[in-house]
């Protein structure tokens, strides 16, 4: 605990476009030109070929706005349940950690694919026809998207499940000397849990949950499988039609390389939109390995 | 100004403490000596009931604290603790680990709170070191701004738990200095240590504690020089050696 030794502070947060960025960036480059460089001189085509996307183009927008809207309902509702059951399982109260851990271990023990089809399949039957009616008048759900929704949030439970064990983790890597100390200054549990518990929690959780977050991003596409409107969905339903339709079977590697392409940015933003904000809020003695 | 009466303390089948009866009067220093096991820290917690005793009465100033009607958020507030692991707050600044106390307990103006701060930062030789955060501190240094951030809430009294006993050789004088400092200026303190030396110098009575009784009491001279008690000698004789 006693950190003897008075090393100089390094409490200044390194740049953001580091050696290392820029470096990724160059990779990313690369790795692209030697993409298309393998399509034009391997497969002689052109990744670009006009008749490929006036195609496939449609579905592409298509499919891609619709990630970016599961991705927008399925990231927040994962990151509350993964919270509040995180929270749930170092509460001290019986009624909240077993039900949270019976959450957690669920989740965590079943494909996310089962799950998702479960959720699908027969998750509108538990709901009450005078919920659906409110919820079709409240957002303008109809019972062909509600199916939808209820995946949707299978892919965010799922997500939650590993996500409330990092908080937990979080929640435990606090001593309880501290929280004894703020005690004795007087401070009610509300306050300690303000003042003390919550801001190293977020600190401390912050690397793994960037961590979550891509894999959560590339979980969406498992919507596809339903026919949700989605980004590798509607890439599938294309690539499916290419020889009745009389493309090139070549099209498939451009379509796929895209597809890799759209959720690789994406990850990648979103990973370093995490370690912007982690840089931003980096404390001595408050560092864990990140990814 | 801190009166126990009767404490008695179990965890589980552990009967930790077994009827301690205590005077602090204003301005006391006392020491609390004995082997490890023998309760002392846990007497202290039940003092700001950090630790809640089983039967017994804890007075502060007259009033009786471990009531079910008192909050003991209040009674911690009259009572400073410093703690053998430091215990500061990772995440805030020496400054900050200050001045929270008084902002979020008190609701004090953060600029007022801040000035108080840096006052209190100085006192303890910690000026400049008001921007570093814990993991830049010395263990000396880190124990340092936990003394002060337990007096900016102004305690009426303080109590210390093994304070120097983390510490690495060469940092216990400073902050064995910054008490006797304070017991000069008159602080009522409670001190749970081994240092023999600032307990002969700066304690006013020494309690020797073991088995969760308090088996001899006395004036430091009384206790390290002429221990009527078997064990105390035994104990004292060991740790003077």
């Amino acid at each position: 605990m006693a950190v003897a030794t008075e090393h100089v502070g390094r409490t200044r947060a390194p740049p953001i476009f580091s050696l290392s960025n820029a470096a990724r960036i160059v990779e990313m480059v690369i790795g692209g030109l030697l993409l298309i460089s393998i399509m034009s001189v391997v497969l002689k085509f052109d990744i670009r070929d006009p008749r490929l996307w006036a195609g496939y183009g449609p579905n592409f927008v298509r499919g891609f706005w619709g990630t970016l809207g599961y991705i927008a309902l399925i990231l927040p509702i994962s990151v509350g349940v993964g919270f509040a059951a995180g929270w749930a399982r170092v509460s001290g109260h019986r009624m909240l950690a077993w039900p949270a851990g019976a959450f957690v271990d669920f989740f965590r023990g079943v494909p996310p694919i089962v799950v998702i089809l479960f959720a699908f399949l027969f998750g509108v039957d538990f709901i009450p026809l005078r919920v659906q009616l409110f919820l079709q008048d409240v957002f303008g759900t109809s019972s062909n998207s509600l199916p939808f929704t209820l995946a949707a949030f299978a892919v965010a439970f799922h997500s939650g499940a590993y996500q409330a064990e990092i908080f937990r983790a979080g929640f435990q890597s606090i001593s309880r000397g501290q929280i004894e100390a703020a005690e004795a200054l007087g401070m009610r549990h509300f306050q300690t849990m303000r003042s003390i518990i919550l801001p190293q929690t977020v600190r401390l959780s912050l690397p793994p949950l960037g961590n979550e977050f891509a894999v959560l991003i590339k979980d969406t596409s498992l919507l596809g499988a339903l026919g949700a409107t989605e980004l590798v969905g509607l890439s599938q339903e294309f690539t499916a039609q290419i020889p009745i339709s009389g493309g090139q079977i070549v099209w498939a590697f451009a379509i796929w390389s895209s597809v890799a392409l759209t959720y690789f940015v994406m990850t990648f933003l979103v990973t370093r939109l995490l370690r912007l904000i982690e840089r931003r809020f980096r404390t001595p003695g408050l560092d864990v390995m990140s990814l | 100004m801190i009166r126990t009466e009767d404490i008695h303390k179990h965890f589980g089948a552990l009967h930790v403490l077994r009827g301690i009866t205590l005077e602090v009067t204003r301005g006391d220093v006392l020491v609390i000596i004995g082997p490890s096991g023998s309760g002392k820290s846990t007497f202290l917690r039940c003092i700001n009931l950090l630790v809640r005793p089983d039967e017994g009465r804890v007075f502060i100033d007259g009033v009786q604290v471990n009531r079910a009607d008192i909050r003991p958020e209040w009674v911690r507030q009259q009572v400073g603790m410093v703690f053998q692991s430091f215990n500061l707050f990772t995440h805030l600044t020496a400054l900050e680990n200050v001045a929270l106390g008084p902002i979020r307990v008190k609701k004090a103006p953060r600029d007022e709170a801040e000035t108080k701060a840096r006052q209190l930062l100085a006192r303890v030789g910690l000026a400049a070191k008001e921007q570093s955060y814990p993991a830049e501190l010395s263990g000396g240094q880190q124990q340092r701004v936990a003394i002060a951030r337990a007096l900016a809430m102004d305690p009426k009294a303080m109590l210390f738990d093994e304070p120097t006993s983390a510490l690495d050789p060469e940092y216990i004088r400073e902050v064995l200095d910054v008490m006797a400092n304070l017991a000069h200026e008159g602080m009522t303190m409670i001190v749970v240590t081994h240092e023999m030396g600032f307990a002969s110098s700066v304690a006013s009575r020494i309690v020797f504690m073991d088995g969760g009784i308090i088996l001899e009491e006395g004036r430091p001279l009384d206790i390290f020089e002429h221990p009527k008690n078997e064990r105390t000698r035994a104990f004292v004789s060991k740790i003077l050696r």
